[in-house]
């Protein structure tokens, strides 16, 4: 089901020539190091997806392995291996970044899965659907608001029940995230720990809660920077 | 990435931006909006009873220069045609027209979706009104 398993085809280690699973950057049985591995991020970490992750350990690895990988180590091997400290070293620190970060772990998880149940190929009706009709109708107001407020800041004319409803607007809308935040954490959960049913439909709602949060937070972008100017 | 000359001249003197009275019964308002990107476009026509020809378009779209271009060469192309002629036209036109990037194409995408929005509101409109008047008539007979 995971692209992980495209990985655990064993290809045999450069040095040693014994199989290993094209996951990991250094051979499990003569601890060379190896060309970047195929898998996803996940198991560069030597970890299954998943989306509740212990961060510590995350950190502690990649420092672990940012030490193994590091160039100075591999000034006096072969011309192969200094290029892959520099190219293993490149992915580690992606892996890191994209995994250490809750949504783009998230969105990350997502492409994965969604690279195998085709991405792209929803009809547009289910797209338009993603999007609940009433926060659509909330956000072409805030945004008309928003506009106004910046033609007056322009003409230098203050408009203070404007501003008001502004900073309103973005208290409701800074709540809003939160909780789309707490949902989405209830559904990593599901996802972790559900059988195939119990995932795709933690899928489904991660995929539309990533949506709203993306209107949410450019909304919140823009009333702070309304607001500011 | 650079822009089009024709996106940026819509861009730059986008047609038909403004609002018409969504209360009535002529005018079809279609809200959409892109996840990808946060867009949100609202469209809307009003039609001739009698003719069903789209006689006024107008748009409002908070996005980028392509979501902008897209929904004001929409309401361009629209105006003038009978609802159904409007049906027929597809965002690979828009596409065509203004030389939009595949990363745009979702634009493209967003003011068709608009359109169909805009005449299924203004079709839902004007069904049920058209059962209540032929109601009416039937309480008034009796």
């Amino acid at each position: 089901m995971f692209k992980v398993i495209d990985s655990a085809v064993p290809i045999a280690c450069w040095s040693c020539s014994i199989g290993h699973n094209d996951s990991t950057l250094f051979c499990p049985h003569c601890s060379k190091i190896q060309p970047p591995p195929g898998g996803d991020y996940f198991s560069v970490f030597g970890l299954e997806p998943r989306l509740n992750l212990d961060l510590t350990a995350l950190e502690h690895e990649f420092h672990r392995l940012s030490r193994k990988l590091h160039p100075d180590r591999f000034a006096r091997a072969e011309e192969n291996e200094k290029q892959w400290s520099l190219a293993d070293t490149a992915l580690l620190n992606d892996a890191y970044r994209t995994l250490k970060d809750p949504l783009r772990r998230t969105e990350y998880l997502l492409k994965l899965l969604g690279a195998e149940i085709g991405a792209g190929q929803e009809s547009k009706e289910e797209k338009v659907a993603r999007v609940p009709a009433d926060l659509l109708e909330e956000v072409f107001e805030l945004n008309m608001q928003l506009e106004e407020m910046r033609a007056a800041s322009k003409t230098g004319v203050e408009d203070p029940e404007l501003q008001a409803g502004l900073e309103q607007a973005k208290r409701r809308f800074d709540g809003l995230l939160v909780e789309v935040d707490q949902d989405l954490r209830t559904q990593w959960q599901a996802w972790d720990e559900g059988d195939a049913a119990a995932r795709a439909s933690a899928q489904r709602r991660m995929v539309a809660l990533l949506d709203r949060r993306r209107y949410l937070s450019n909304l919140v972008r823009d009333v702070t920077e309304t607001l500011g100017a | 990435m650079a822009y089009s000359e024709r996106v940026i001249d819509h861009y730059n003197n986008p047609r038909n931006v403004g609002q018409l009275d969504k209360g009535s019964t002529e005018v079809g308002t279609g809200l959409v909006g892109a996840p990808e990107c946060g867009d949100v476009m609202r469209l809307q026509i009003r039609v001739n009873p009698a003719t069903q020809v789209i006689e006024e378009a107008k748009f409002k779209t908070f996005g980028c220069g392509s979501a902008i271009a897209s929904s004001s060469l929409a309401t361009e192309w629209i105006k003038g045609r009978t609802v159904d002629d409007a049906l027929g036209i597809k965002n690979t036109d828009i596409v065509k027209e203004l030389s939009l990037p595949p990363v745009k194409i979702h634009c493209s995408v967003l003011a068709e979706d608009a359109i169909r929005a805009a005449i299924g509101d203004w079709k839902k409109k004007n069904s049920a009104p058209v059962a209540a008047v032929a109601a009416e008539a039937v309480a008034v007979a009796g």
